[in-house]
């Protein structure tokens, strides 16, 4: 079943179009990375999955509702992220309380064992939080409110790498115990690229790829060795990344379709088969130019 | 995972809750301008005079009418700021819609007009109390009748409400466009030197006499409800196609 | 391999694997399907997962035909590199085989 379907969806602020017409369908109870460069749309489109902003045209369903202005699908919804906003008045245990009242799947006790795992006093108050601590609560809330649909945006934003596994750990053990769609954005594929089961990759706007992550792993393959050797086996091929490494060598990037046999040919002409990781494939793919970086720099 | 439903009056209903509890610095500083309130009170609104064969009599008038004003006040600036964005994304980290953001807003104004009125009415026996005590003076208060004691909280009440429907409204068109920060004092600021400058009599003056000269306390109910009412009811409909947390 | 399972013994669940790695159950899942389309492990239906027969074996020969004869490729295109001679190659065998300690 899938509970998320995008059709031409389409965001513009004034003139600018930050989601171009985009389609796709998100499975239930998956667990989605939603990568993408800074500014590429990703946080505009999670808020419109969350109701927050509103679609310029195209449609989008979530739970086969409009989302915007939506009660039933804010009730199944939490979006979190580093801007979520909490009354200062409140103590931290009282916005627990206050999240519990909310949510009908809320677990409170699964809340306050995080809350006490993270070291936070229940008397402090959320606009008192360093960075990386109020993170850590938003995710807290995320997590135990077990929304059907649990919507990360770069919830990792200041939490220390201890933090960051605690947290990729809790969520990925309480999906497996209470599954549900989770969509995560993130920079840092390579930390959560485990936890995934899907990748929506967005560039300029529009969805790149979406496909199951293992996929994504053996999409590519990089070729390193002689100009004049590699070169040949990359004609009539998808290049993603190319760079010139010395003098003489050259790291490719192509799309992976050769066979088995064309890849042992491959290595006995003396080209090293790298396998590509999934991060580094998508800095690849977002890239603008083949040579990322580097082009900035020749026929200067 | 199993799907919950939501309606609307529920989720009014927690989010009142919530927001009592999270606005009790609103309710704090209602407190404290009262407070201030009744101190410029105790100069008095008026005094008189007279003397005679060596006697003289010294007469000062007290009223609450200073403290009232100075909740409405209140109650414009709390319906402004509550519709400010850090107000509205409070609403939007936990289950809600426009809807019912508005309307448990409207609640809570309506908790904290009533809450008003009846300090504001109280205040009035406070400064007789202060005025006997503290001065010692010989306090003559009007017949204390409780039917009207009730209705003057009903009324002060309704007038507390009104105004902070209006606030709300302008926070809410403040919401939409930046420039209404700007036009809505120009427009009223404008309006008062205008009539002033032909000779008329203030048109806001009129629009106030419209109510607090009904002197058909039915009809009165009618203005200023109805009033209250379409105000809220714009700024519903203005409210309801913002985005949020943009 | 190295018997940590017996044969006919049932393997972990892919939510068990999921917990053990910190990774998705349904890419766990994936990697199980992976050996069972290998035969090292076979499939009783609401049962699991269990270790096949012959499972030993198959891993045996897929590291054979496999990687085996890839790491001797590698070996012999780098000592082409290297500008080694096929007897001083040989030889370097010969000796690893032979080295203390072994057998």
């Amino acid at each position: 079943m899938s509970v998320i379907e995008c059709k031409d969806l389409t965001k513009s602020y004034l003139r600018k179009k930050v989601l171009n017409q985009i389609s796709f369908t998100i499975e239930e109870n998956k667990i989605t990375g939603v990568i993408g460069r800074n500014g590429v749309g990703k946080t505009t489109l999670l808020k419109i999955m969350a109701g927050f902003i509103r679609e310029t045209s195209g449609e989008i369903k979530v739970l086969a509702q409009r989302p915007f202005n939506n009660l039933y699908t804010s009730v199944n919804t939490i979006f979190v992220d580093d801007q979520m906003s909490f009354p200062p008045a409140l103590q931290l245990q009282e916005l627990l309380e206050a999240a519990q009242t909310f949510y009908p799947n809320w677990d409170m006790e699964f809340a306050q064992r995080l809350f006490k795992y993270f070291n936070f006093d229940p008397k402090h108050y959320h606009n008192t939080l360093s960075k990386g601590r109020t993170s850590t609560f938003n995710a807290i809330v995320g997590i135990a409110s077990r929304c059907p649909i649990t919507i990360f945006d770069e919830p990792t934003t200041g939490m220390d790498e201890a933090v960051r596994k605690d947290f990729y750990r809790a969520l990925l053990k309480d999906y497996i115990a209470h599954p549900r769609t989770i969509l995560i954005s993130s920079h840092h594929l390579e930390e959560m690229e485990d936890l995934l089961e899907d990748v929506l990759l967005l560039k300029n706007g529009e969805v790149h790829l979406h496909i199951p992550i293992s996929d994504l792993k053996e999409w590519a393959i990089g070729l390193q060795g002689p100009a004049s050797v590699v070169l040949p086996w990359t004609e009539g091929k998808e290049v993603v990344y190319q760079n010139q490494i010395g003098l003489d060598t050259t790291y490719v990037v192509i799309k992976n379709d050769l066979s088995e046999a064309e890849l042992a040919q491959i290595s006995l002409n003396g080209v090293k088969v790298i396998p590509v990781r999934a991060s580094e494939l998508c800095v690849y793919l977002t890239n603008e130019t083949k040579g990322g970086i580097d082009d900035v720099f020749i026929n200067r | 995972m199993s799907l919950s439903t939501a309606n609307l009056k529920e989720t009014v209903k927690k989010q009142y809750f919530f927001k009592l509890k999270a606005n009790i610095d609103a309710i704090s500083s209602l407190i404290g301008i009262q407070l201030i309130a009744v101190l410029f009170s105790l100069g008095g609104i008026g005094g008189s005079l007279s003397s005679s064969e060596g006697l003289r009599i010294d007469i000062n008038y007290y009223s609450a009418d200073v403290v009232l004003v100075f909740t409405m006040i209140w109650a414009l600036v709390t319906a402004i700021t509550i519709t400010t964005k850090p107000y509205r994304n409070h609403d939007f980290t936990f289950v809600t819609n426009r809807l019912s953001s508005s309307l448990s807003n409207i609640l809570f104004l309506l908790t904290g007009s009533l809450l008003g009125a009846v300090t504001a009415n109280l205040s009035r026996y406070l400064l007789q109390v202060i005025g006997y005590f503290v001065f010692d003076q010989q306090v003559y208060a009007g017949p204390f009748d409780f039917p009207i004691f009730i209705l003057g909280i009903i009324m002060s009440a309704l007038y507390i409400f009104c105004i902070s429907s209006i606030g709300y409204l302008i926070g809410a068109l403040v919401q939409v466009n930046k420039l209404f920060a700007i036009l809505v004092p120009v427009l009223i600021i404008g309006s008062i030197f205008l009539d002033a400058s032909i000779q008329k009599e203030l048109s806001l003056m009129q629009v106030f006499q419209f109510y607090v000269m009904e002197s058909n306390f039915v009809f009165f109910l009618i203005k200023i409800l109805v009033t209250t009412a379409l105000v809220f009811l714009a700024s519903i409909n203005i409210l309801n196609r913002m985005e949020v947390r943009r | 391999m190295n018997g940590n399972f017996e044969s006919h013994q049932k393997v972990y669940s892919q939510y068990q694997l999921a917990e053990m790695f910190t990774i998705n159950p349904a890419t766990a899942a994936k990697g199980l399907n992976i050996l069972a389309d290998e035969s090292i492990l076979y499939k009783r239906r609401g049962l699991g997962m269990f270790v096949a027969e012959d499972a030993k074996e198959h891993i045996l020969n897929k590291r054979k035909s496999g990687n085996l004869r890839q790491l001797v490729q590698e070996l012999v295109l780098e000592s082409e590199r290297l500008q080694i001679t096929e007897q001083e190659l040989m030889d370097m065998i010969k000796a690893a085989l032979h080295e203390e300690g072994r057998k």
